[in-house]
């Protein structure tokens, strides 16, 4: 091949075009760090936080749970919009991913019913193959503490993120309009 | 004198009898229930003054005279009759008419027997009387039609109008020359009462069949509208609906019609005007099964099509004259119009069905291609960070190629879903204010991984800022891509330069290769959407095509362009021009000592670099 000389600076470069980073949430550099914080925290005595994901697709479902129970996160996967309601009524995830293309209904109307049915509900992070600025708007305007578009984040910066979502949640950035 | 008198009293009933004449010819080319009533009433009036030259005018014959009056009422009642083809009239009005008719006939038939040596007084009386029924039969239908004609098009409003004109100048004759008794009797009076008889000739004449230069000049006033009218229906008009619409609509505005409609070629109602689809189709069926008894109240002319032979149709209005030649023809030809007009209108929705189904295509595909490369994505990331199992050398090697390569393709689909959001106006920018360097600086750092170590390139960038109203990421995008191309298209290495300037209201970002160039004959194809120039040195070379045509697309929404200058062989220089934000500082130009930034295949890390070319 020889098209990149050094494995190191191909690492560490960003991914080499954005057409689009301004509009999902740029990740920071140094999520991964966060990540390992958070999983030395989680692995002291308090119970490791809960996530729930709902997300159809067991492939990039699967995905996520090697990355998540690697950092130390209980993870529960709901594959259908009704099977998360149950989850989120009955056993209080710490946080909400949420994919938006489900098989019984969109994701948008899952957080609107969150919000009309469980007023306190976890904080909710959307997580599409969907970019659309109209989307993003609409997602934010429902109270998702954020938007990103799958393929532009690697599981470790989903992972890195989740306790700065579930203190943004804590301290109510969820809810609102 | 008298004799001239006598000579138009002859030229004046010889010019009523080629009337007669004329109007039968015409009627027996064109029939039609209406115009055979005008045909009548005209025919008689002829034969009445034909009949008034025949015999010796001091000794009537009884015979002779009452065919006169029975032609002479006839002919005011059969003017009536035209009306009531038109406007029909209600049961008492038609019986009242009769009786009116039956009357007077048969007092006209005692005045000129019985009462034919009575006092001269009772003569004028009667004569008065069979007068004013003439009058009526013909006074009111003239009143309705000019009244009517108001709303009618050019050449109908002549028509209408020459008619009750005629008309109502031989009204205006009889009960002067009746009235007027022996005081008209003298042959300068003769004269000059014959010669408006005269002029009634040709007035009527016009309005049964006006000749075509007539219409003509009827019509000047329209047809400035009218050429306007075809001109929308063939450059603006929005979709093939909307056009045949208005073609319909103004199809019924040139022939004066009721209704009109359009069909395509299978019979179905595209357009209609005036008519329901359900009505049109029946009407429709009825001219396929008798043609001759339906083209008094349609006329259809052939409407060519790609796909067959549709309609176009006229239904005759409740004052319309009945449609004649001149109006099919005229029809024809506007026919040709909007025959090219819906043609123009189908191929452009076409393209634009095409257009629309490869956008939603590109924003479909790259959307499913999301999920994929996630779960790709996913696990190369975790390989390399050792969360599946330890990776010996050669693996973790392996696991950095997938990671780029499927940046790379994630790069690609965010290039198709951008283009398909160009196209679908789905696309907003968000300007700001923002230094273009940093935009450059940024996208050399992230095509930094794709030089090799033949490769270098540098970045010359002015001291102060270069300040632009931009979208800066589409904007360092833009750069990234340029860049890209230009170590793409130099696969024998070389240097690239990135050489960022202001003056005069524009900022520039100019990237240099000396790579391969581009012919003049690909120019074209540069900037086009997947418009990727293949020759044998580029063909192996990946692209989707979309880098360029998203790039200019992108920088003209911002109010610049994108600009090439190439030399096959020797390299090529692409321009990205922005406009400067309003208050930016001085330009840097003029100064190239500024502090250079140089970036090459190995290293990556900027230094201090003073020269330049």
């Amino acid at each position: 091949m020889g098209s990149y000389t050094s494995p190191t600076l191909v690492a560490l470069a960003p991914a080499s075009m954005h057409w689009f980073p301004g509009q999902a949430a740029f990740v920071p550099a140094g999520s991964f760090e966060i990540a390992v914080l958070a999983g030395q925290r989680l692995s002291g005595s308090p119970p490791p936080a809960h996530v729930l994901m709902i997300e159809d697709d067991p492939a990039i479902a699967e995905m996520y749970r090697v990355q998540l129970e690697h950092d130390g996160y209980r993870v529960t996967i709901a594959t259908t919009a009704e099977v998360g309601f149950a989850t989120v009524a009955e056993r209080a995830p710490d946080i909400v991913l949420l994919d938006l293309l489900l098989p019984d209904r969109s994701g948008f109307e899952v957080l609107e019913s969150l919000n009309q049915r469980f007023p306190n509900h976890p904080p909710v992070v959307i997580l599409s193959n969907y970019g659309e600025p109209s989307m993003i708007d609409r997602g934010r305007s429902l109270g998702a503490v954020e938007y990103l578009v799958k393929s532009r984040v690697t599981p470790a910066d989903i992972s890195g993120q989740i306790p700065t979502w579930i203190e943004l949640g804590r301290r109510g950035g969820q809810g609102e309009s | 004198m008298t004799q001239a008198a006598v000579l138009l009293q002859n030229l004046a009933a010889a010019g009523f009898v080629a009337l007669g004449i004329a109007i039968a010819y015409r009627w027996y080319r064109e029939r039609g229930r209406a115009q055979a009533m005008l045909a009548l009433s005209l025919i008689t009036l002829a034969l009445v003054a034909a009949l008034g030259r025949v015999g010796d005018p001091l000794h009537p014959s009884a015979l002779l005279s009452a065919i006169e009056v029975v032609g002479f009422l006839l002919s005011g009642y059969f003017v009536l009759l035209f009306r009531n083809e038109f406007i029909p009239l209600g049961t008492f009005a038609f019986q009242a008419a009769n009786l009116l008719l039956a009357l007077s006939i048969v007092v006209g038939i005692i005045d000129v027997t019985v009462l034919a040596r009575a006092d001269p007084l009772i003569n004028q009386v009667i004569g008065l009387v069979l007068i004013a029924t003439w009058a009526i039969f013909t006074g009111e239908p003239i009143a309705r039609f000019w009244l009517a004609s108001r709303r009618l098009p050019a050449v109908q409003r002549a028509r209408m109008r020459f008619l009750s004109f005629g008309f109502a100048v031989l009204i205006a004759i009889l009960f002067v020359s009746v009235l007027g008794g022996s005081a008209l009797q003298s042959p300068t009076a003769i004269v000059v009462v014959e010669l408006l008889v005269l002029a009634v000739v040709p007035a009527i004449y016009v309005s049964f069949a006006p000749p075509p230069l007539l219409r003509r000049i009827w019509r000047m006033g329209e047809e400035n509208e009218l050429r306007a009218a075809i001109q929308d229906l063939l450059i603006f008009s929005p979709t093939r609906q909307v056009l045949a619409e208005r073609a319909t609509t103004w199809a019924v505005r040139l022939l004066g019609g009721n209704a009109g409609f359009i069909t395509d070629p299978d019979g179905n109602v595209i357009a209609h005007s005036g008519i329901d689809p359900v009505g049109a189709a029946h009407l429709m069926t009825k001219q396929a099964a008798d043609p001759t008894g339906a083209r008094r109240r349609v006329v259809v002319v052939p409407l060519p099509m790609t796909d067959g032979q549709g309609s176009l149709a006229v239904v005759a209005g409740q004052f319309t004259p009945l449609f004649g030649s001149e109006e099919v023809s005229q029809l024809k030809a506007y026919a040709s119009s909007v025959s090219a007009g819906l043609e123009r209108a189908r191929v452009t929705e076409r393209m634009a069905a095409i257009e629309s189904n490869k956008t939603q295509f590109l924003n479909l595909a790259s959307h499913e291609l999301r999920g994929p490369v996630t779960v790709i994505r996913g696990y190369v990331s975790m390989l390399e960070g050792g969360l599946l199992g330890h990776l010996n050398e050669r693996g973790r090697k392996a696991a950095v190629v997938m990671s780029a390569k499927v940046s790379e393709m994630n790069d690609l689909i965010e290039e198709m879903i951008e283009a398909a959001r160009l196209e679908d106006g789905g696309l907003t920018l968000r300007l700001v204010e923002s230094d273009l360097r940093d935009a450059a600086r940024e996208a050399a750092a992230s095509v930094a991984p794709l030089l090799e170590p033949t490769h270098r390139l540098d970045l010359d960038l002015p001291d102060r800022k270069v300040r632009v109203n931009i979208d800066i990421d589409r904007t360092k995008t833009i750069i990234a891509n340029l860049l890209s191309n230009a170590i793409k298209y130099s696969p024998a290495g070389g240097s690239i330069t990135c050489h960022v300037r202001a003056r005069a209201g524009i900022a520039r970002v100019a990237v240099s290769d000396h790579g391969l160039g581009i012919a003049p004959e690909d120019m074209h194809t540069l900037f086009t959407r997947f418009g990727r120039v293949i020759t044998p040195e580029t063909e192996h070379l990946k692209g989707t095509g979309l880098g360029l045509f998203l790039g200019r697309q992108l920088a003209r929404l911002q109010g610049g362009d994108i600009t090439v200058i190439s030399a096959p062989g020797k390299g090529s220089t692409f321009t990205l021009h922005l406009p400067s934000a309003v208050h930016s500082e001085a330009p840097a130009d003029g100064t190239p000592a500024g502090a250079a930034k140089h970036i090459d295949g190995v290293g990556a890390e900027e230094r201090s670099r003073t020269t330049l070319r």
